[in-house]
């Protein structure tokens, strides 16, 4: 299929360049534009740590990210969501089956599509870490397992209440800055990166990222050590904040992000000056090699396609129509052949027990 | 090889096939009885040669072994409310095991099953809220609040240890596919009922196959859009045709019960040739005045669902609507059923409208409307239906508890029960303490047959199945006493104040006759089965509520902790500080050597008046000396 899609692209892009002077020059030039990204593939992990519905700001601010990933091309597949409570079917929320990160209801971040790979009593530090590192339980759905590479993008979005040094899961245990380190060296080690963008919507965000070594992470804080992050605003008819500050901006500049659009993480970075988040966002560049500025917000947020370049002819024929009829004929014969079916089910009640 | 080829193949394959095939074979179903509860099916086959009929929506494309059907039923129910049931049913008769590789209509996770492990048959439901049996009768489906499941496995030299693992396999597959918990499933809420669950499936009798069965419930799993964006994925046309189109999420939990469920099972003959049959259900209960903009009791499709039908899926055999027009208030139905059916069932007789959506020449947003001419508050009260039943904790305090479970029979005629428990470990229960009491005349029932296995704490369940008669037109309790335990500190979950569930029991009975009794039988897989399948019995399973049971808990709160350690800190500090700020050194003039006891002191004077002591002074010394070891402080 991903051989089909290119072949139509440059089918698509030899009639443009039909009347241009040099296709060859402008065709490599499109190549490099495409393998010019280090990464392979995107993924997402995307938690929300904080359970109760006073906590629903948290669950309001996962959900407007993996809103956005989503809407920027990242599959379900590869987005790994975790969210510590049920917040729209909540017997407390008169809106069933939505979830708002605004009081005038503009966008409803649940919709009508969404899958949650963990939840409740699953969103603790244990699976947390074992999702990172790839050591999950014997048995673990597919889609509960983050099944990266060295080519992979990985984001990273924690949301919850924080305090120097750690976050809390679920108002009962902690993640450690150091176990998170920890964590993400592992993933290094395993090569289960290329590059990682940590971002942190909690209370002194910033030491969470503190104690990290390994290299190509470029992280993003709500607050420093020593400040609180804030709520955006109240909902007065649910009596809940709605949303927390930084993720609220954060989401409108994703908002006005497109698939195809030029916007920088460097532009990212910049959200949410102080007059507006109250709090200092926090920034780590140094582990980082590339210029924030010259990287596209979709390298993490939205998806790379996988493509391959051929310049050569592809042929998309289908295969030979007529050994799908006979296959089809044969098979028809031996279901005739075998065209009585009996079965005898058995007896669904132990009446046996009552004589 | 080229990538497009091997992509292209199923949607081809079919394309190809309706295009140059254009065939039509016809099927005739023969359901044959051949005894009470034992049904057979009896499927014969009957192909018309190619070239004698034409069909041209070529929906029986490959091969005519596979069918897709979709069907809704709508039921007025008698307090106002409204019953909706939605069956998607799939059922492929797929041959031998290799050509489960190559799936068209049955989603390929669930084929991979089939594969890989010997799982035979399975059963989930996903429920919020509680259906009321007292005045809705009984569901097409029953299901237990929360989460469900249970599953027949059988394979040759398959040990209960292989089941065991199979079985958390297939859960946490399940956890995947459908976005649940369903990996909590584990040894320590499983059991393996004996009575209560028969197989549904048929395996080739040829083989020597050993068959197990595991049952579990999760009661406190919550049902939400994250459940049903993935039930939906499941079916072969999405949500984006056909009947599926009408679940959008905000219709379907503003609903005071629904009940999502997946189902499938294998029947194969004795040539090995076998049939799979996928059935997703998804049962609504709606209520009129909630979810209409006026506050009286018309509803419509559209005001159920938010949108008319979109017309059918294009795969779909049949894609039908019934409605029940048995109806509790005089509704005038807009636009009238095509057509109607009547159905006579264990001597109840029921009628049908039938709307074939694929026949419809206008398939722009169909919308169904139950109007009432004259705006009526007053319901009829239901006639309660033949079983019922209810469980509750009772006792008081935090140490010693009692479950009861009320079973009515409002039947003229006795009735079998098989009383199926599955109690958390954390509920000790004591069975010597296990009484059936008739509850009007007091006196106890002995059960016929009962099995239990002891639960062993953080291990295993409590299992207990109980097969007993409960007498005509009464009911019975089933009490037993239970403890009240302290869990491990990291036991308890992060709401440790909500509580603990426990879940439903189930309930199964055989009724002679069908009243309420709207469940497909045994050898059907359509709603429309159900329509004149009169048998010698039919088989009721119904559930009790389930529970909370508040542990004794800890209080986890900071600011309780904080002032635990903060007083005991201070408690320890104040002695100490109070004792040195307060305390004075105080010298006795008195003998080291005095003794203490009456006689010792009087003895003492004896020798005084005998003797002359000339050495006051040094023994004033003395005590002054000793003075500076505790043991002669005073303290005053």
């Amino acid at each position: 299929m991903g051989k089909l899609f290119i072949f139509a692209v440059l089918l698509a892009l030899n009639v443009s360049l039909g009347v241009g002077q040099e296709p060859s020059n402008q065709l490599n030039q499109y190549i490099d534009a495409v393998q010019r990204s280090t990464h392979t593939n995107n993924w997402a992990v995307l938690v929300d740590a904080s359970r109760f519905w006073f906590n629903y700001r948290h669950v309001a601010n996962v959900l407007s990210i993996y809103r956005s990933v989503k809407r920027l091309g990242i599959p379900d597949s590869q987005i790994i969501l975790m969210i510590a409570d049920d917040m729209a079917c909540n017997p407390r929320n008169p809106r069933p089956g939505q979830v708002y990160n605004n009081a005038n209801q503009h966008i409803n971040v649940y919709g009508d599509d969404v899958e949650v790979d963990y939840r409740g009593y699953e969103v603790t530090v244990e699976n947390f870490v074992r999702l990172l590192t790839g050591r999950t339980q014997n048995g673990t759905a597919r889609s509960k397992k983050l099944l990266t590479d060295a080519g992979s993008n990985v984001l990273i979005y924690l949301t919850g209440h924080g305090g120097d040094g750690f976050l809390k899961f679920q108002d009962s245990e902690e993640i450690t800055s150091q176990e998170l380190a920890d964590a993400v060296e592992q993933m290094w080690e395993k090569k289960r990166y290329n590059e990682l963008f940590l971002m942190v919507d909690t209370c002194q965000a910033a030491s969470l990222y503190e104690k990290f070594t390994s290299p190509n992470i470029l992280a993003v804080a709500s607050s420093l050590v020593g400040e609180d992050s804030l709520s955006h605003h109240v909902d007065s008819s649910i009596g809940v904040y709605m949303i927390d500050r930084y993720t609220y901006y954060a989401l409108e500049f994703l908002e006005k992000v497109q698939p195809n659009s030029d916007k920088t993480m460097g532009e990212f970075l910049k959200v949410c000056p102080k007059r507006l988040c109250i709090s200092t966002v926090g920034v780590r560049k140094d582990l980082y090699r590339r210029d924030p500025n010259k990287v596209p917000i979709t390298d993490f947020f939205g998806s790379i396609r996988p493509t391959e370049i051929t310049t050569g002819r592809v042929n998309i024929t289908l295969a030979e129509e007529e050994d799908f009829i006979e296959a089809l004929l044969q098979q028809e014969e031996t279901n005739s052949q075998h065209s009585n079916f009996n079965v005898q089910f058995e007896s669904q009640f132990p009446k046996d027990l009552f004589n | 090889m080229y990538p497009g080829r091997k992509m292209a193949n199923p949607l081809s394959i079919f394309c190809i096939l309706v295009l140059l095939l254009g065939q039509q074979t016809t099927r005739i179903f023969t359901q044959t009885v051949l005894d009470g509860t034992g049904e057979g099916l009896n499927e014969n086959r009957k192909q018309l040669p190619a070239t004698s009929t034409k069909n041209n929506n070529g929906k029986d494309g490959l091969a005519n072994n596979e069918e897709y059907h979709e069907e809704l039923v709508v039921q007025p129910l008698a307090n106002g409310f409204v019953n909706t049931y939605f069956q998607f049913t799939t059922r492929w008769r797929y041959g031998s095991k290799e050509n489960l590789h190559n799936t068209r209509l049955i989603p390929r996770p669930i084929a991979e099953i089939l594969l890989y492990s010997d799982v035979k048959e399975f059963h989930i439901t996903l429920t919020q809220g509680l259906w009321r049996y007292e005045s809705w009768g009984y569901p097409v489906q029953d299901a237990a609040p929360g989460a469900e499941a249970w599953s027949w496995f059988a394979g040759e030299n398959l040990t209960e240890s292989d089941v065991d693992e199979q079985w958390k396999r297939v859960t946490s597959t399940f956890s995947g596919i459908i976005c649940a918990s369903l990996n909590f499933m584990d040894k320590t809420n499983t059991i393996t009922p004996q009575y209560g669950f028969k197989p549904q499936f048929v395996s080739s009798s040829t083989k020597n196959l050993t068959k197990h069965v595991r049952y579990s419930s999760l009661p406190r799993e919550i049902v939400c859009t994250e459940n049903l964006t993935p039930w939906k994925k499941l079916l072969p046309c999405n949500s984006r045709h056909g009947f599926a189109s009408l679940l959008n999420s905000g219709h379907v939990h503003n609903t005071n019960y629904h009940s999502l469920g997946i189902k499938f099972r294998t029947l194969c003959n004795n040539q090995d040739e076998c049939i799979l049959e996928f059935t997703e259900s998804a049962n609504m209960v709606y209520d009129p005045k909630l979810v209409g903009a006026t506050n009286n009791l018309d509803f419509s499709l559209r005001r159920m669902f938010g949108q008319g039908l979109n017309g059918h899926c294009p795969l779909a055999d049949s894609s039908k609507v019934y409605v029940n027009l048995e109806l509790p208030l005089p509704y005038e139905m807009t636009p009238l059923p095509q057509y109607n059916i009547t159905s006579t069932r264990g001597g109840q007789t029921s009628h049908y409208g039938v709307y074939d959506i694929q026949k419809l020449k206008d398939q722009k947003l169909f919308n169904i409307a139950w109007v009432l001419r004259k705006p009526q508050h007053q319901v009829l009260s239901p006639t309660p239906p033949p079983l019922l039943a209810h469980r509750n904790i009772v006792g008081y305090g935090q140490e010693k508890g009692k479950i009861i479970t009320q079973i009515t029979n409002n039947y003229y005629n006795e009735l079998p029960i098989v009383l199926q428990e599955n109690i958390p470990w954390y509920m000790p229960v004591y069975i010597h303490t296990l009484q059936i009491k008739n509850h009007k005349t007091g006196e106890l029932i002995q059960p016929n047959s009962l099995q239990y296995r002891p639960g062993v704490q953080r291990t295993r369940p409590y299992y207990l199945e109980l097969a007993f008669k409960i007498p005509s037109k009464s009911s019975v309790e089933i009490s037993l006493d239970f403890d009240y335990i302290f869990l491990k500190w990291l036991e308890y979950p992060p709401d440790a104040n909500h509580g603990h569930y426990v879940g439903s029991s189930v309930i199964t009975t055989q009724l002679t006759m069908a009243r309420n009794y709207t469940a497909i039988p045994l050898s059907g897989y359509r709603f429309s089965d159900s329509f004149n399948a009169t048998r010698n019995s039919y088989i009721l399973t119904i559930r009790t509520e389930s529970l909370i049971l508040s542990l004794p808990t800890p209080d986890f709160s900071m600011p309780y902790n904080v002032i635990c350690l903060a007083c005991t800190v201070v408690a320890l500090a104040f002695g100490p500080i109070h004792s040195v700020a307060t305390k004075k050194i105080v010298v006795e003039q008195q003998d080291s050597d005095e003794p203490r006891s009456f006689v010792g002191k009087i003895m003492r004077k004896l020798k005084k008046k005998n003797k002359n002591s000339p050495t006051i002074d040094g023994e004033a010394e003395n005590t002054l000396t000793s003075s500076s070891s505790i043991g002669s402080e005073k303290v005053k």
